[in-house]
């Protein structure tokens, strides 16, 4: 199982936890990753405050033309910015030929073109489809033992074309959860937005919806949230302490990607492969009790 | 003629040409799904459902300096809920694009974040998470930008303790300069207007 994984500009700063984890677990399950050669930002959610949308489609083309002219393996996004830009622009591109003319005389300034081969997926539908949860259940060694998990999906992670899961109701994350001996508890703000990359310059207006994902976990009994995004792990995780002081609340919930607990469950080592000392409210408690 | 009213269609023909995804807003139905869907919905003079019905009416003041034009968070909730199929997002984004190039700014902070975004993604190809937020806050002056700083410092501290955060300055991607010409070629070549 080869891809290109195309990680992004976050999963090297601000989201690392991510992608330290995401590798030896990967590894862990046969899938083997290409860095698709002098990659470029996908241009996340504003960049239309400065480009207009063609611009930004051919940012994005750049990426999938290099992967084309590669190897050609499917790209893997485990940011679900970098994946909803990619792959609406693939699909744009795959069914309007104009568009495709377009983005190729843009992209001849600089040698390149494409010519729709490839296919752009999110990590938990390369999990969930090609790995299998039953794969996954074979390699844990620590199961997480029933521990309350609020699966948080977000937004761009599986809209807005469902091409692994539902756009509405979605469930992918919740069987990986469970693949790995946790509960995954019911919670119907699983797919409300946190902000997004908007956050910071709104923060008075995304505090509130943050609080209400929050106290929709914590109601349903979760222990921690799981992520599968770094503009949500960090909207979540780092604005808690903000959002106390705003609204009166007591939350301490932490807040880790999907990947770092399936290091946990894996039975890999807690700071080099899951990572959890990357983490500022730490889960290192509620995991080693879980686990046992 | 006496009771009719009069809709001036010069500016929903303008967002039909000029703004990225402008024309998708034909098929609308103003049944307001959009609106009731939106995150930030509480938090907009106009709801999208609104901003469509303003864009035909020829309201064109009102659109493009409207705040709700750039408070999307780009969810994409509106689009899997649209009963026409319009990528409201889109058309939301494509109109503060546009707002922007007419010298509106519909929201001086995410229009800030967002330009700087960009400037970053085309001068380096990638972005630089300490630098960006940097540039943002400094962008309105040196006494709004130091207490912007001071503001998110605990926040940039506890990510740079817990090794979130790169400590070396982003470097230019090899194809930078490659990467600017496609992009020049694109503005060129695409809709969103050109500056007023």
């Amino acid at each position: 199982m080869k891809y290109f994984l195309y990680w992004g500009c976050s999963l090297e700063g601000t989201g690392a936890n991510f992608l330290v984890s995401l590798k030896p677990v990967c590894e862990a399950l046969g899938m083997e990753f290409e860095e698709i050669e002098d990659w470029n930002c996908c241009g996340a959610s504003v960049s239309y405050a400065g480009a207009n949308d063609l611009a930004i489609k051919v940012l994005n083309a750049r990426n999938l033309a290099i992967a084309e002219g590669a190897a050609g393996h499917d790209i893997v996004a485990p940011c679900s910015s970098c994946y909803v830009q990619m792959i609406k622009v693939n699909h744009e591109i795959q069914e309007d030929p104009e568009l495709l003319r377009q983005v190729n005389e843009c992209l001849a300034e600089g040698g390149l073109s494409y010519g729709g081969g490839i296919k752009v997926r999110h990590i938990q539908d390369v999990l969930y489809n090609d790995v299998g949860v039953d794969k996954i259940k074979a390699r844990v060694t620590k199961p997480l033992n029933g521990l309350k998990v609020a699966g948080y999906v977000g937004c761009q992670s599986v809209r807005p074309f469902g091409e692994y899961d539902s756009v509405n109701k979605p469930v992918v994350q919740d069987r990986l959860l469970e693949a790995l001996g946790a509960e995954a508890v019911p919670f119907p703000r699983k797919i409300r937005c946190c902000g997004s990359g908007i956050f910071l310059p709104e923060i008075d207006y995304c505090m509130g919806l943050v609080k209400d994902i929050l106290e929709d976990a914590l109601n349903h009994g979760a222990q921690l949230i799981s992520t599968v995004c770094p503009m949500c792990a960090m909207n979540l995780e780092m604005y808690q302490g903000r959002i106390n002081e705003a609204y009166g609340t007591e939350f301490d919930l932490p807040v880790v990607y999907l990947s770092q607990l399936m290091a946990v469950a894996f039975g890999m080592d807690l700071k080099k492969d899951a990572a959890l000392n990357y983490n500022v409210i730490p889960p290192e408690g509620i995991l080693k009790a879980a686990v046992g | 003629m006496e009771n009719m009213v009069n809709y001036d269609p010069s500016f929903a023909e303008e967002v039909f040409r000029d703004v990225d995804a402008g024309d998708e807003i034909k098929m609308c139905m103003n049944c307001g799904v959009c609106a009731g869907s939106c995150p930030l919905r509480e938090h907009m003079d106009y709801p999208p459902r609104q901003i469509f019905g303003l864009i035909r009416a020829g309201k064109r003041e009102e659109v493009l300096s409207s705040k709700a034009i750039m408070l999307c968070t780009s969810c994409y909730t509106c689009v899997v809920k649209c009963p026409r199929n319009i990528p409201v997002m889109d058309v939301m984004h494509g109109l503060a694009h546009y707002a922007l190039k007419q010298g509106y700014v519909p929201r001086k902070d995410t229009a800030s974040f967002g330009k700087e975004f960009w400037k970053q993604v085309y001068r380096l190809g990638r972005i630089d998470e300490k630098d960006l937020p940097r540039r943002v806050f400094f962008s309105g002056g040196l006494v709004e930008g130091i207490k912007a700083m001071l503001n998110f410092m605990d926040i940039g501290l506890r990510l740079m303790l817990h090794h979130r955060m790169k400590l070396l300055p982003e470097r230019k991607i090899k194809g930078v300069k490659s990467l600017q010409k496609m992009l020049d070629k694109a503005e060129g070549l695409g809709k969103g207007g050109a500056a007023a």
